[in-house]
């Protein structure tokens, strides 16, 4: 996949628009594969919120967190996430968060 | 792309004893009958326009005898006496790193294992079977896409192919139960674990309570509204995955469907329930037994089964008018070519709405998604996997629908990108969420 340019930088991104090298992540990023692979073009406060926690979960356990621990700690419902995030909590929330694709059938 | 490089490393260090490994399994993994198949090509060419992704893309690599070709040159040269005598006149070719690299473009990279070139062959040659011999040719070989095998991996390691922690399931189970009682006003509406001697074990995909719970709430409504003696495994037993069935490690296949057979003895249910899972139904119904050489003590059912007995029998009461969107169906592979169930989940949505229209084809003539025989979980294939997805993708546009039914969650994850992709418009549900929809609440 062509890859996203942030800041004058390059960055690489996996076949499924996943960051190839997780630990690039930043805001400005997740503004870029917010338009580029959710086709959003604004992020509310909601959106930050979930996208902030997930990759604070990531940073800390290296891995995704439930999409329970989402709606638990943001205060998002859990329709609301799904309606935020077209591609759903994996393709869309995970990816946007900088982390890479979840193993399993997403 | 750090993987491919992995493949491309692991294919370059690959040894003459590794190529005698692979043979070796290959063999091992055919019986009598298949063996004659790789003999038996007549080149009518019906397979190709049998293939979703020939149908999307006629290059001659998509050609389901083509792939049956690569496999059978290597077969003749090294287990046929002319193969070996004259490997030009009978068109063997020797297994070498190349081949093996054409392997696994072909039975990784380019099929879905979903069977739709065998019912359409002239002579009925089995090609997922022998595609299947080829993955686990692969596979002894340390051929399997990493990104596969790490989903193999994780069933292994944590008895769930997500890595799901018991606490985290047991967290979303508990946190469903509250979601259920608020949706149905019932404080007694339960999602209940480890109910020792209950009827059904009920099981789903990791998919679920990791990301989208709603269909796991959906389940549950159904069995509360059924008044069901039902039960959830807390730790181990719960997933229905089996992704031994793409790896197509027979042994690993094995160790996992062993996790079920372990919950069901632990607990003392009479029946296996599997959730909407294609693969996980046929790996569970059908293969297991198979994988751990002997028949299980207890039946196994889809939910979808269920359902259907539910509506025919009265336990549960639907208004269809709850769900009046134009709806249409999606047959999974491995529920309905492999798995034989065809028709309880057609009787259950005309009873839960209005405007049901099936695709064409339908039934065990249906194409896949492009999402089967492991292919979601195989990054460096997507591109082909959202193209070969047209052919679905173009049933669903032809058909008008609003609201495409899908009873396995591995489909819906593929439709859900081509409903992106193809900007399709419609959404996509279980089955189990349209009877949740039109449940009228038991008096």
């Amino acid at each position: 996949m062509s890859p996203v340019v942030c800041n004058g930088q390059s960055v690489e991104l996996s076949e499924e628009g996943f960051l190839v090298d997780p630990s690039l992540w930043n805001e400005e990023l997740a503004v870029l594969l917010a338009k580029a692979e959710e086709g959003l073009d604004q992020l509310t406060d909601d959106h930050w919120s979930v996208i902030r926690f997930i990759r604070g979960h990531f940073v800390a356990n290296n891995n995704a967190p439930m999409v329970r621990s989402i709606c638990k700690t943001t205060g998002v419902p859990l329709k609301r996430i799904y309606e935020l995030f077209p591609s759903g909590p994996a393709k869309g929330a995970c990816k946007l968060a900088g982390l890479p694709k979840p193993d399993g059938c997403v | 792309m750090p993987e491919l490089d992995e493949l491309e490393s692991r294919l370059d260090a690959l040894t003459e004893a590794d190529f005698q490994q692979g043979l070796e399994v290959f063999r091992g993994k055919l019986k009598k009958a298949e063996a004659s198949y790789l003999n038996s090509c007549v080149h009518c060419g019906l397979c190709a326009s049998s293939c979703h992704y020939h149908r999307m893309d006629s290059t001659l690599e998509n050609i389901p005898a083509h792939k049956l070709e690569l496999i059978s040159s290597v077969f003749k040269r090294n287990f046929t006496t002319m193969g070996r005598i004259a490997p030009g006149l009978v068109g063997a070719k020797p297994f070498d790193r190349e081949m093996a690299k054409a392997w696994i473009d072909a039975v990784f990279g380019r099929c879905s294992l979903c069977g739709r070139c065998s019912i359409n062959c002239t002579i009925g040659i089995a090609l997922p079977k022998i595609f299947r011999a080829a993955r686990a040719a692969l596979g002894a070989m340390g051929l399997v896409p990493p990104d596969l095998q790490a989903t193999v991996d994780n069933s292994l390691l944590h008895g769930n192919n997500m890595a799901v922690t018991k606490q985290d399931w047991v967290e979303t189970v508990q946190w469903i139960e509250e979601e259920l009682q608020l949706e149905t006003g019932d404080p007694g509406a339960k999602l209940p674990l480890d109910k020792q001697g209950a009827k059904f074990l009920f099981t789903v995909n990791p998919r679920e309570p990791k990301f989208f719970p709603l269909s796991l709430q959906a389940s549950a409504k159904v069995f509360w509204a059924a008044k069901e003696d039902w039960t959830l495994a807390s730790d181990g037993g719960w997933d229905l995955t089996n992704y031994g069935l793409f790896n197509c490690n027979d042994e690993q296949a094995g160790t996992i469907t062993k996790h079920l057979v372990d919950a069901m003895a632990r607990l003392g249910c009479k029946t296996l329930v599997i959730g909407e899972c294609g693969h996980g139904y046929g790996a569970a119904r059908w293969e297991g037994p198979e994988w751990l050489r002997k028949s299980y003590p207890f039946e196994v059912k889809s939910i979808l089964e269920l359902m259907d007995e539910y509506v025919r029998d009265g336990r549960i009461q639907l208004d269809p008018s709850k769900n009046t969107a134009p709806v249409t169906l999606h047959d999974p592979c491995n529920l309905v070519r492999h798995g034989g169930i065809c028709e309880a989940q057609r009787r259950v949505l005309r009873k839960a709405t209005t405007n049901f229209t099936e695709m064409t084809p339908n039934r065990v003539e249906n194409f896949c998604c492009g999402g089967g025989g492991g292919q979601l979980a195989m990054a460096r294939y997507k591109q082909r996997r959202i193209q070969s997805g047209g052919m679905k993708a173009e049933q669903i546009k032809a058909s008008g629908a609003k609201v495409v039914v899908a009873p396995c969650h591995n489909c819906i994850d593929q439709l859900m990108e081509l409903n992106k992709e193809y900007q399709l418009n419609v959404q996509i549900k279980t089955v189990a969420e349209m009877v949740a929809e039109a449940l009228i609440p038991n008096p």
